[in-house]
Protein backbone atom coordinates (compact mmCIF):
# COMPACT_ATOMS: atom_id res chain seq x y z
CA UNK A 1 0.00 0.00 0.00
CA UNK A 2 1.67 3.07 -0.97
CA UNK A 3 2.07 6.10 1.72
CA UNK A 4 -0.59 7.93 0.10
CA UNK A 5 -3.64 5.70 0.32
CA UNK A 6 -1.99 4.53 4.25
CA UNK A 7 -2.81 8.17 4.90
CA UNK A 8 -6.06 8.25 2.95
CA UNK A 9 -7.41 4.90 5.21
CA UNK A 10 -5.56 6.33 8.63
CA UNK A 11 -7.54 10.14 7.86
CA UNK A 12 -10.85 8.25 7.43
CA UNK A 13 -10.75 5.64 10.45
CA UNK A 14 -9.55 8.55 12.75
CA UNK A 15 -12.46 10.95 11.10
CA UNK A 16 -15.14 8.16 11.32
CA UNK A 17 -14.18 7.04 15.02
CA UNK A 18 -13.09 10.22 16.00
CA UNK A 19 -16.38 12.07 15.17
CA UNK A 20 -18.45 9.59 17.10
CA UNK A 21 -16.32 9.02 19.79
CA UNK A 22 -16.30 12.94 20.74
CA UNK A 23 -19.89 12.73 20.25
CA UNK A 24 -20.27 9.61 22.97
CA UNK A 25 -18.65 11.81 25.30
CA UNK A 26 -19.76 15.10 25.10
CA UNK A 27 -23.68 13.68 24.52
CA UNK A 28 -23.64 13.25 28.13
CA UNK A 29 -22.19 16.55 29.32
CA UNK A 30 -24.30 18.56 26.80
CA UNK A 31 -26.07 21.46 28.21
CA UNK A 32 -30.03 20.93 26.93
CA UNK A 33 -32.41 23.91 27.48
CA UNK A 34 -35.37 22.45 29.43
CA UNK A 35 -38.93 23.99 29.31
CA UNK A 36 -40.86 24.15 32.01
CA UNK A 37 -43.21 21.45 30.97
CA UNK A 38 -39.80 19.12 31.46
CA UNK A 39 -39.61 18.83 27.70
CA UNK A 40 -36.65 20.54 25.14
CA UNK A 41 -38.98 22.44 23.35
CA UNK A 42 -38.43 20.52 20.02
CA UNK A 43 -42.07 19.29 18.85
CA UNK A 44 -43.11 17.39 15.48
CA UNK A 45 -47.22 16.92 14.51
CA UNK A 46 -48.04 20.70 15.72
CA UNK A 47 -47.06 19.39 18.90
CA UNK A 48 -48.66 16.04 19.33
CA UNK A 49 -44.93 14.45 19.86
CA UNK A 50 -42.53 16.40 21.91
CA UNK A 51 -39.04 15.28 22.86
CA UNK A 52 -38.69 14.63 26.37
CA UNK A 53 -35.36 14.38 28.92
CA UNK A 54 -34.18 10.82 29.94
CA UNK A 55 -31.19 9.79 30.72
CA UNK A 56 -29.31 7.24 28.21
CA UNK A 57 -30.45 3.51 29.53
CA UNK A 58 -26.97 2.14 31.33
CA UNK A 59 -26.83 -0.86 28.87
CA UNK A 60 -26.81 1.47 25.92
CA UNK A 61 -23.33 3.27 27.30
CA UNK A 62 -21.89 0.18 28.41
CA UNK A 63 -22.29 -1.46 24.96
CA UNK A 64 -21.41 1.50 22.74
CA UNK A 65 -18.54 2.15 25.09
CA UNK A 66 -17.34 -1.48 24.97
CA UNK A 67 -17.65 -1.07 20.80
CA UNK A 68 -14.86 1.63 21.41
CA UNK A 69 -12.54 -0.35 23.17
CA UNK A 70 -13.14 -3.31 20.89
CA UNK A 71 -12.58 -1.42 17.67
CA UNK A 72 -9.03 0.35 19.08
CA UNK A 73 -8.00 -3.13 20.14
CA UNK A 74 -8.65 -4.16 17.09
CA UNK A 75 -6.91 -2.21 14.71
CA UNK A 76 -4.05 -2.70 17.43
CA UNK A 77 -4.12 -6.16 16.69
CA UNK A 78 -5.03 -6.55 13.15
CA UNK A 79 -4.38 -4.95 9.54
CA UNK A 80 -6.73 -2.11 9.19
CA UNK A 81 -5.14 1.04 10.19
CA UNK A 82 -3.52 1.95 6.81
CA UNK A 83 0.10 0.46 6.24
CA UNK A 84 -0.09 -0.65 9.81
CA UNK A 85 0.60 -4.86 9.84
CA UNK A 86 -1.40 -5.42 13.25
CA UNK A 87 0.61 -7.07 16.41
CA UNK A 88 -0.94 -10.39 15.71
CA UNK A 89 0.72 -10.02 11.67
CA UNK A 90 -2.01 -11.75 10.73
CA UNK A 91 -2.65 -12.37 6.65
CA UNK A 92 -5.08 -14.77 4.75
CA UNK A 93 -2.51 -16.05 3.20
CA UNK A 94 -0.95 -17.01 6.67
CA UNK A 95 -4.10 -18.19 7.98
CA UNK A 96 -4.56 -20.71 5.21
CA UNK A 97 -0.73 -22.02 5.29
CA UNK A 98 -1.26 -22.59 9.04
CA UNK A 99 -4.59 -24.63 8.33
CA UNK A 100 -3.34 -26.39 5.39
CA UNK A 101 0.00 -27.28 7.91
CA UNK A 102 -2.74 -28.31 10.86
CA UNK A 103 -4.35 -30.60 8.39
CA UNK A 104 -1.54 -32.28 7.03
CA UNK A 105 -0.44 -32.79 10.96
CA UNK A 106 -3.52 -34.63 11.11
CA UNK A 107 -3.19 -36.36 7.91
CA UNK A 108 0.17 -37.48 8.03
CA UNK A 109 0.48 -40.57 10.15
CA UNK A 110 -2.61 -41.62 8.16
CA UNK A 111 -0.56 -41.13 4.89
CA UNK A 112 2.26 -42.42 6.57
CA UNK A 113 0.60 -45.77 7.25
CA UNK A 114 -0.37 -45.30 2.96
CA UNK A 115 2.39 -45.32 1.77
CA UNK A 116 3.56 -49.03 3.62
CA UNK A 117 1.29 -51.00 1.80
CA UNK A 118 0.06 -51.60 -1.97
CA UNK A 119 -2.99 -50.01 -3.52
CA UNK A 120 -4.31 -53.75 -3.53
CA UNK A 121 -3.68 -53.73 0.20
CA UNK A 122 -5.47 -50.36 0.63
CA UNK A 123 -8.43 -51.53 -0.98
CA UNK A 124 -9.44 -53.36 1.99
CA UNK A 125 -8.56 -50.51 4.62
CA UNK A 126 -11.64 -48.45 5.54
CA UNK A 127 -10.64 -45.14 6.09
CA UNK A 128 -8.57 -45.37 2.84
CA UNK A 129 -11.64 -46.33 0.74
CA UNK A 130 -13.05 -43.23 2.62
CA UNK A 131 -10.66 -40.68 1.31
CA UNK A 132 -10.68 -42.91 -2.08
CA UNK A 133 -14.43 -42.57 -1.96
CA UNK A 134 -14.66 -38.80 -1.70
CA UNK A 135 -11.92 -37.83 -4.31
CA UNK A 136 -13.00 -39.68 -6.85
CA UNK A 137 -17.06 -38.52 -6.46
CA UNK A 138 -15.28 -35.15 -6.75
CA UNK A 139 -12.83 -35.57 -10.01
CA UNK A 140 -13.71 -39.31 -11.60
CA UNK A 141 -17.43 -39.56 -10.96
CA UNK A 142 -18.10 -37.14 -13.99
CA UNK A 143 -17.12 -39.10 -16.37
CA UNK A 144 -17.44 -42.63 -14.80
CA UNK A 145 -20.34 -42.11 -12.84
CA UNK A 146 -21.06 -41.65 -9.19
CA UNK A 147 -20.86 -45.89 -9.22
CA UNK A 148 -18.12 -46.31 -11.28
CA UNK A 149 -20.07 -48.06 -13.78
CA UNK A 150 -18.41 -45.80 -16.90
CA UNK A 151 -20.14 -44.41 -19.64
CA UNK A 152 -20.44 -45.78 -22.44
CA UNK A 153 -21.87 -42.55 -24.68
CA UNK A 154 -18.65 -40.46 -23.69
CA UNK A 155 -16.28 -44.19 -23.58
CA UNK A 156 -15.75 -43.95 -20.09
CA UNK A 157 -14.94 -47.44 -19.14
CA UNK A 158 -16.78 -49.47 -16.63
CA UNK A 159 -14.72 -49.90 -13.30
CA UNK A 160 -16.40 -52.30 -11.78
CA UNK A 161 -16.02 -55.21 -13.87
CA UNK A 162 -12.91 -57.36 -14.47
CA UNK A 163 -12.24 -56.31 -17.51
CA UNK A 164 -9.19 -53.73 -18.20
CA UNK A 165 -8.04 -51.56 -21.07
CA UNK A 166 -4.91 -51.16 -19.75
CA UNK A 167 -4.61 -52.94 -17.02
CA UNK A 168 -5.95 -53.65 -13.36
CA UNK A 169 -3.56 -53.86 -10.92
CA UNK A 170 -3.08 -51.12 -8.32
CA UNK A 171 0.17 -50.15 -10.42
CA UNK A 172 -2.01 -49.47 -13.69
CA UNK A 173 -4.80 -47.72 -11.91
CA UNK A 174 -2.27 -45.15 -10.21
CA UNK A 175 -0.42 -44.67 -13.98
CA UNK A 176 -3.62 -44.63 -15.89
CA UNK A 177 -4.70 -41.71 -12.92
CA UNK A 178 -1.31 -39.96 -13.02
CA UNK A 179 -0.74 -39.87 -16.82
CA UNK A 180 -4.03 -40.38 -17.98
CA UNK A 181 -5.01 -42.42 -21.05
CA UNK A 182 -5.83 -41.40 -24.88
CA UNK A 183 -7.27 -43.66 -27.20
CA UNK A 184 -6.03 -43.95 -30.41
CA UNK A 185 -8.69 -45.71 -32.87
CA UNK A 186 -8.23 -44.45 -35.87
CA UNK A 187 -11.00 -43.91 -38.52
CA UNK A 188 -10.98 -46.90 -41.43
CA UNK A 189 -13.61 -44.76 -43.41
CA UNK A 190 -10.40 -45.07 -46.20
CA UNK A 191 -11.14 -48.47 -46.60
CA UNK A 192 -14.47 -48.34 -47.90
CA UNK A 193 -17.95 -48.80 -46.98
CA UNK A 194 -17.86 -52.57 -47.97
CA UNK A 195 -14.95 -53.51 -45.40
CA UNK A 196 -16.09 -51.12 -43.02
CA UNK A 197 -19.28 -53.41 -43.17
CA UNK A 198 -17.87 -56.59 -43.55
CA UNK A 199 -15.48 -55.53 -40.69
CA UNK A 200 -18.01 -55.12 -38.42
CA UNK A 201 -19.44 -58.78 -38.88
CA UNK A 202 -16.44 -60.15 -38.16
CA UNK A 203 -16.34 -58.13 -34.98
CA UNK A 204 -20.09 -59.14 -34.14
CA UNK A 205 -18.83 -62.57 -34.92
CA UNK A 206 -16.10 -62.98 -32.79
CA UNK A 207 -17.89 -61.33 -29.86
CA UNK A 208 -20.52 -64.01 -30.27
CA UNK A 209 -22.82 -62.04 -31.57
CA UNK A 210 -25.77 -62.89 -34.52
CA UNK A 211 -23.98 -62.23 -37.58
CA UNK A 212 -23.69 -62.12 -41.50
CA UNK A 213 -20.90 -65.27 -41.29
CA UNK A 214 -20.49 -64.71 -45.22
CA UNK A 215 -19.39 -61.09 -45.34
CA UNK A 216 -17.49 -61.53 -41.83
CA UNK A 217 -15.30 -64.31 -43.21
CA UNK A 218 -14.51 -61.28 -46.35
CA UNK A 219 -13.40 -59.18 -43.76
CA UNK A 220 -11.08 -61.96 -41.97
CA UNK A 221 -7.69 -61.07 -44.01
CA UNK A 222 -8.29 -57.40 -43.23
CA UNK A 223 -8.66 -57.90 -39.54
CA UNK A 224 -5.66 -60.07 -39.75
CA UNK A 225 -3.35 -57.58 -41.41
CA UNK A 226 -4.78 -54.24 -40.00
CA UNK A 227 -6.59 -54.85 -37.03
CA UNK A 228 -4.68 -57.38 -35.53
CA UNK A 229 -1.89 -55.15 -35.46
CA UNK A 230 -3.67 -53.59 -32.07
CA UNK A 231 -6.20 -56.16 -30.78
CA UNK A 232 -4.29 -58.87 -31.89
CA UNK A 233 -4.85 -61.87 -34.51
CA UNK A 234 -7.87 -63.34 -32.05
CA UNK A 235 -9.15 -59.88 -31.02
CA UNK A 236 -8.79 -60.40 -27.46
CA UNK A 237 -6.77 -56.89 -27.27
CA UNK A 238 -3.34 -55.77 -25.73
CA UNK A 239 -3.68 -54.03 -22.40
CA UNK A 240 -0.09 -52.49 -23.02
CA UNK A 241 -1.44 -49.73 -25.83
CA UNK A 242 -4.98 -49.80 -24.10
CA UNK A 243 -7.28 -51.80 -27.24
CA UNK A 244 -9.86 -53.44 -25.77
CA UNK A 245 -10.69 -56.61 -26.17
CA UNK A 246 -13.15 -57.44 -28.94
CA UNK A 247 -14.25 -61.28 -27.76
CA UNK A 248 -16.29 -60.35 -24.76
CA UNK A 249 -19.47 -58.79 -24.15
CA UNK A 250 -18.02 -55.80 -22.49
CA UNK A 251 -17.78 -52.61 -25.01
CA UNK A 252 -16.36 -49.14 -24.58
CA UNK A 253 -18.61 -47.71 -26.98
CA UNK A 254 -21.23 -49.64 -27.33
CA UNK A 255 -21.63 -53.27 -29.19
CA UNK A 256 -24.21 -52.98 -31.63
CA UNK A 257 -24.05 -52.93 -35.07
CA UNK A 258 -24.33 -49.56 -35.34
CA UNK A 259 -22.04 -48.18 -32.51
CA UNK A 260 -19.70 -51.33 -33.79
CA UNK A 261 -19.73 -49.57 -37.23
CA UNK A 262 -19.38 -46.16 -36.38
CA UNK A 263 -16.49 -47.39 -33.87
CA UNK A 264 -14.58 -48.29 -37.11
CA UNK A 265 -15.79 -45.50 -39.52
CA UNK A 266 -15.15 -42.95 -37.75
CA UNK A 267 -12.52 -44.19 -35.06
CA UNK A 268 -12.49 -43.36 -31.40
CA UNK A 269 -10.52 -40.92 -29.04
CA UNK A 270 -11.15 -41.56 -25.80
CA UNK A 271 -9.38 -39.08 -23.49
CA UNK A 272 -8.87 -39.74 -19.76
CA UNK A 273 -6.86 -36.45 -18.55
CA UNK A 274 -4.14 -36.62 -16.57
CA UNK A 275 -4.54 -36.25 -12.75
CA UNK A 276 -0.62 -35.60 -11.23
CA UNK A 277 -1.49 -31.83 -11.64
CA UNK A 278 -4.37 -31.79 -9.44
CA UNK A 279 -3.67 -34.96 -7.38
CA UNK A 280 -0.65 -35.18 -5.45
CA UNK A 281 0.63 -39.54 -5.12
CA UNK A 282 -1.01 -40.07 -2.07
CA UNK A 283 -4.29 -38.70 -3.02
CA UNK A 284 -3.56 -41.08 -6.39
CA UNK A 285 -2.93 -43.79 -4.23
CA UNK A 286 -5.90 -43.61 -1.89
CA UNK A 287 -8.04 -43.18 -5.59
CA UNK A 288 -6.63 -45.78 -6.97
CA UNK A 289 -7.17 -48.31 -3.93
CA UNK A 290 -11.30 -46.79 -3.63
CA UNK A 291 -11.08 -47.81 -7.74
CA UNK A 292 -9.78 -51.08 -7.35
CA UNK A 293 -11.84 -52.36 -4.73
CA UNK A 294 -15.21 -51.60 -6.63
CA UNK A 295 -14.16 -55.05 -9.32
CA UNK A 296 -12.95 -56.42 -5.74
CA UNK A 297 -15.99 -56.01 -3.58
CA UNK A 298 -15.05 -58.76 -1.26
CA UNK A 299 -11.57 -57.59 -0.71
CA UNK A 300 -11.94 -56.24 3.05
CA UNK A 301 -9.93 -57.50 4.93
CA UNK A 302 -8.03 -54.50 6.71
CA UNK A 303 -4.56 -54.95 5.75
CA UNK B 1 -21.17 22.74 18.63
CA UNK B 2 -24.21 23.25 20.45
CA UNK B 3 -27.37 21.49 21.31
CA UNK B 4 -29.14 24.16 18.90
CA UNK B 5 -27.65 22.62 15.69
CA UNK B 6 -28.72 19.30 16.57
CA UNK B 7 -32.31 20.49 16.41
CA UNK B 8 -31.90 21.96 13.10
CA UNK B 9 -30.52 18.16 11.57
CA UNK B 10 -33.14 16.49 13.76
CA UNK B 11 -36.13 19.06 11.76
CA UNK B 12 -34.42 19.41 8.29
CA UNK B 13 -34.83 15.71 6.53
CA UNK B 14 -32.24 15.93 4.08
CA UNK B 15 -29.14 17.71 6.37
CA UNK B 16 -30.00 14.83 8.23
CA UNK B 17 -30.08 12.14 5.40
CA UNK B 18 -26.70 13.95 3.98
CA UNK B 19 -25.30 13.66 7.10
CA UNK B 20 -25.96 9.83 7.59
CA UNK B 21 -24.73 9.45 3.67
CA UNK B 22 -21.20 10.78 4.64
CA UNK B 23 -20.57 9.29 7.31
CA UNK B 24 -21.82 5.67 6.11
CA UNK B 25 -20.02 6.19 3.02
CA UNK B 26 -16.92 6.84 4.89
CA UNK B 27 -16.30 2.69 5.70
CA UNK B 28 -16.67 2.49 1.92
CA UNK B 29 -14.34 5.08 0.87
CA UNK B 30 -11.18 3.01 3.31
CA UNK B 31 -11.88 -0.37 2.17
CA UNK B 32 -12.94 -0.08 -1.58
CA UNK B 33 -11.17 2.65 -2.99
CA UNK B 34 -7.61 1.92 -2.29
CA UNK B 35 -8.38 -1.34 -4.05
CA UNK B 36 -10.41 0.21 -6.92
CA UNK B 37 -7.50 2.37 -7.34
CA UNK B 38 -4.95 -0.53 -7.08
CA UNK B 39 -7.09 -2.53 -9.44
CA UNK B 40 -6.26 -0.54 -12.03
CA UNK B 41 -2.31 -1.07 -11.23
CA UNK B 42 -2.03 -4.85 -11.15
CA UNK B 43 0.40 -5.65 -14.16
CA UNK B 44 0.23 -9.20 -15.88
CA UNK B 45 2.66 -11.46 -15.28
CA UNK B 46 4.67 -11.92 -18.41
CA UNK B 47 3.09 -15.50 -19.53
CA UNK B 48 -0.25 -14.59 -19.08
CA UNK B 49 -1.73 -13.53 -22.64
CA UNK B 50 -4.64 -11.95 -23.70
CA UNK B 51 -7.37 -14.31 -25.19
CA UNK B 52 -6.96 -15.46 -28.48
CA UNK B 53 -10.15 -14.70 -30.90
CA UNK B 54 -11.89 -18.32 -30.55
CA UNK B 55 -11.25 -17.99 -25.98
CA UNK B 56 -11.86 -14.76 -26.73
CA UNK B 57 -15.50 -15.58 -28.22
CA UNK B 58 -16.04 -18.32 -25.59
CA UNK B 59 -15.80 -15.96 -23.21
CA UNK B 60 -18.44 -13.96 -24.46
CA UNK B 61 -20.58 -16.99 -24.85
CA UNK B 62 -20.38 -17.78 -20.88
CA UNK B 63 -21.10 -14.08 -20.50
CA UNK B 64 -23.84 -13.75 -22.49
CA UNK B 65 -25.39 -17.15 -21.40
CA UNK B 66 -25.10 -16.14 -17.56
CA UNK B 67 -22.92 -18.76 -16.58
CA UNK B 68 -21.72 -16.62 -13.92
CA UNK B 69 -25.23 -16.67 -12.45
CA UNK B 70 -24.34 -20.48 -11.22
CA UNK B 71 -20.82 -20.74 -11.40
CA UNK B 72 -18.00 -18.66 -9.66
CA UNK B 73 -14.36 -18.23 -11.19
CA UNK B 74 -13.05 -17.39 -7.66
CA UNK B 75 -10.83 -19.94 -5.38
CA UNK B 76 -11.08 -18.48 -2.21
CA UNK B 77 -7.88 -18.74 0.19
CA UNK B 78 -9.40 -21.13 2.42
CA UNK B 79 -8.35 -24.31 3.13
CA UNK B 80 -11.32 -26.55 1.98
CA UNK B 81 -11.43 -24.68 -1.59
CA UNK B 82 -8.21 -24.91 -2.05
CA UNK B 83 -7.70 -28.79 -1.70
CA UNK B 84 -10.70 -29.33 -4.11
CA UNK B 85 -9.94 -26.66 -6.62
CA UNK B 86 -6.60 -25.98 -6.22
CA UNK B 87 -4.32 -22.67 -5.65
CA UNK B 88 -6.40 -19.59 -4.62
CA UNK B 89 -7.08 -17.06 -7.46
CA UNK B 90 -5.01 -13.84 -7.74
CA UNK B 91 -5.66 -10.67 -9.47
CA UNK B 92 -3.65 -10.98 -12.02
CA UNK B 93 -5.13 -14.04 -13.42
CA UNK B 94 -8.13 -12.02 -14.38
CA UNK B 95 -6.59 -9.41 -15.50
CA UNK B 96 -7.83 -9.59 -18.99
CA UNK B 97 -11.00 -10.36 -18.04
CA UNK B 98 -13.61 -7.74 -19.11
CA UNK B 99 -15.93 -7.85 -16.94
CA UNK B 100 -13.43 -10.43 -14.50
CA UNK B 101 -15.67 -13.80 -14.05
CA UNK B 102 -15.04 -13.84 -10.03
CA UNK B 103 -18.64 -14.31 -9.49
CA UNK B 104 -20.59 -14.73 -6.35
CA UNK B 105 -22.90 -17.57 -6.43
CA UNK B 106 -21.76 -21.21 -6.43
CA UNK B 107 -25.06 -23.38 -7.39
CA UNK B 108 -22.58 -25.21 -10.09
CA UNK B 109 -18.94 -25.88 -9.15
CA UNK B 110 -16.05 -23.25 -9.68
CA UNK B 111 -14.64 -23.19 -12.93
CA UNK B 112 -11.47 -21.08 -12.66
CA UNK B 113 -9.57 -23.86 -12.73
CA UNK B 114 -11.44 -26.22 -14.59
CA UNK B 115 -9.54 -25.83 -17.60
CA UNK B 116 -8.08 -29.94 -18.70
CA UNK B 117 -10.12 -31.64 -15.71
CA UNK B 118 -12.44 -33.01 -18.43
CA UNK B 119 -11.83 -34.20 -22.30
CA UNK B 120 -13.23 -31.85 -24.57
CA UNK B 121 -15.89 -34.50 -25.59
CA UNK B 122 -16.83 -34.42 -22.19
CA UNK B 123 -17.59 -30.60 -22.32
CA UNK B 124 -19.45 -31.20 -25.39
CA UNK B 125 -21.87 -33.80 -23.91
CA UNK B 126 -21.94 -32.05 -20.55
CA UNK B 127 -22.83 -28.65 -22.32
CA UNK B 128 -25.57 -30.62 -25.06
CA UNK B 129 -27.43 -32.66 -22.53
CA UNK B 130 -25.62 -31.98 -18.80
CA UNK B 131 -28.05 -35.55 -17.22
CA UNK B 132 -26.03 -37.40 -20.22
CA UNK B 133 -22.37 -37.45 -17.71
CA UNK B 134 -23.84 -36.29 -14.65
CA UNK B 135 -27.18 -37.78 -13.52
CA UNK B 136 -27.60 -35.67 -11.01
CA UNK B 137 -26.80 -32.24 -12.69
CA UNK B 138 -29.48 -29.44 -12.48
CA UNK B 139 -27.88 -27.56 -15.20
CA UNK B 140 -29.87 -26.21 -18.42
CA UNK B 141 -28.84 -27.79 -21.70
CA UNK B 142 -27.26 -25.08 -24.24
CA UNK B 143 -27.67 -27.47 -27.03
CA UNK B 144 -28.31 -24.57 -29.35
CA UNK B 145 -25.08 -23.20 -28.98
CA UNK B 146 -23.92 -26.07 -31.52
CA UNK B 147 -25.86 -24.63 -34.00
CA UNK B 148 -24.80 -20.87 -33.85
CA UNK B 149 -22.06 -19.98 -36.09
CA UNK B 150 -19.25 -16.91 -35.08
CA UNK B 151 -19.30 -13.76 -36.60
CA UNK B 152 -15.74 -13.20 -37.03
CA UNK B 153 -15.92 -9.60 -37.76
CA UNK B 154 -18.05 -9.00 -34.26
CA UNK B 155 -14.97 -10.87 -32.66
CA UNK B 156 -11.98 -8.67 -34.53
CA UNK B 157 -14.33 -5.40 -33.35
CA UNK B 158 -14.44 -6.34 -29.82
CA UNK B 159 -10.63 -6.86 -29.91
CA UNK B 160 -10.58 -3.40 -31.56
CA UNK B 161 -11.99 -2.55 -27.90
CA UNK B 162 -10.14 -4.60 -26.03
CA UNK B 163 -6.97 -2.71 -27.38
CA UNK B 164 -8.31 0.78 -26.71
CA UNK B 165 -8.50 -0.73 -23.34
CA UNK B 166 -5.12 -1.73 -22.65
CA UNK B 167 -4.80 -5.48 -24.31
CA UNK B 168 -1.70 -5.83 -26.02
CA UNK B 169 -3.44 -7.46 -29.07
CA UNK B 170 -1.35 -7.25 -32.47
CA UNK B 171 -2.66 -6.10 -35.64
CA UNK B 172 -1.27 -9.24 -37.08
CA UNK B 173 -3.73 -10.97 -33.95
CA UNK B 174 -6.79 -9.29 -35.04
CA UNK B 175 -5.91 -9.93 -38.74
CA UNK B 176 -5.73 -13.78 -37.85
CA UNK B 177 -8.96 -13.96 -35.83
CA UNK B 178 -11.48 -15.13 -39.31
CA UNK B 179 -9.11 -17.76 -39.77
CA UNK B 180 -9.08 -18.75 -36.00
CA UNK B 181 -12.66 -18.66 -35.68
CA UNK B 182 -13.94 -19.81 -39.42
CA UNK B 183 -16.36 -22.28 -39.15
CA UNK B 184 -16.31 -22.70 -35.30
CA UNK B 185 -19.61 -22.72 -33.25
CA UNK B 186 -20.28 -20.92 -30.37
CA UNK B 187 -19.89 -24.08 -28.63
CA UNK B 188 -16.43 -24.75 -29.65
CA UNK B 189 -15.67 -21.20 -28.68
CA UNK B 190 -16.85 -22.03 -25.12
CA UNK B 191 -15.26 -25.26 -24.73
CA UNK B 192 -12.03 -23.38 -25.55
CA UNK B 193 -12.64 -21.16 -23.31
CA UNK B 194 -13.36 -23.84 -20.31
CA UNK B 195 -10.65 -25.60 -21.59
CA UNK B 196 -8.12 -22.65 -21.15
CA UNK B 197 -9.27 -21.68 -17.67
CA UNK B 198 -6.34 -21.93 -15.35
CA UNK B 199 -3.93 -23.63 -17.17
CA UNK B 200 -1.00 -21.40 -16.63
CA UNK B 201 -1.16 -21.29 -12.90
CA UNK B 202 -1.48 -24.50 -11.99
CA UNK B 203 -0.26 -25.09 -8.67
CA UNK B 204 2.87 -27.07 -7.52
CA UNK B 205 1.00 -29.12 -5.21
CA UNK B 206 -2.77 -29.64 -4.78
CA UNK B 207 -2.84 -29.69 -1.62
CA UNK B 208 -0.58 -26.93 -0.13
CA UNK B 209 -1.17 -23.46 -0.99
CA UNK B 210 1.31 -21.69 1.28
CA UNK B 211 3.53 -20.49 -1.84
CA UNK B 212 1.95 -17.56 -3.22
CA UNK B 213 1.03 -17.31 -6.98
CA UNK B 214 3.65 -16.09 -9.13
CA UNK B 215 2.28 -16.47 -12.68
CA UNK B 216 -1.77 -15.50 -13.78
CA UNK B 217 -4.23 -18.14 -15.26
CA UNK B 218 -5.94 -16.44 -18.29
CA UNK B 219 -4.68 -17.66 -21.28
Amino acid sequence: MSLFWSIWVMFLVVLNLGITLLLFIWAPWAKVPVKPDGTTGHVWAHGAIREGLNNLPRWWIVLSASMFIAAFIYLWLYPGFGSHKGKLGWTQHGQLAEEVAANDAKLDPLLARFRMYSVEQLSGDPQALQMGKRLFEDNCAACHGYQGKGNMALGAPNLTDQDWLYGGTGKDIVASITQGRAGVMPAWNALGEDTVNNLTEYVLGISGQPHDAKMAAAAEPTFKSTCAACHGADGKGNQGIGAPNLTDAIWLHGGTRADIHKTIHDGRQGEMPAWDKRLNEDDIRVTAAYVYSLSHPGNASSP
Amino acid sequence: MAYKHFEFIEKHAWTLGILTAIMVSIGGLAEITPLFMRAHQVEPPANVKPYDPLRLAGKDVYVSEGCYLCHSQMIRALRFETQRYGHYSTAEESVYDRPFQWGSKRTGPDLARVGGKYSDTWQRMHLMDPRSVVPQSNMPSYHWLADEKLDAKDIQARMRVLRTLGDPYSDADIASAPAAVAGKTKMDALIAYLQGLGIRNEPQAPNTSAAPATDGGSP
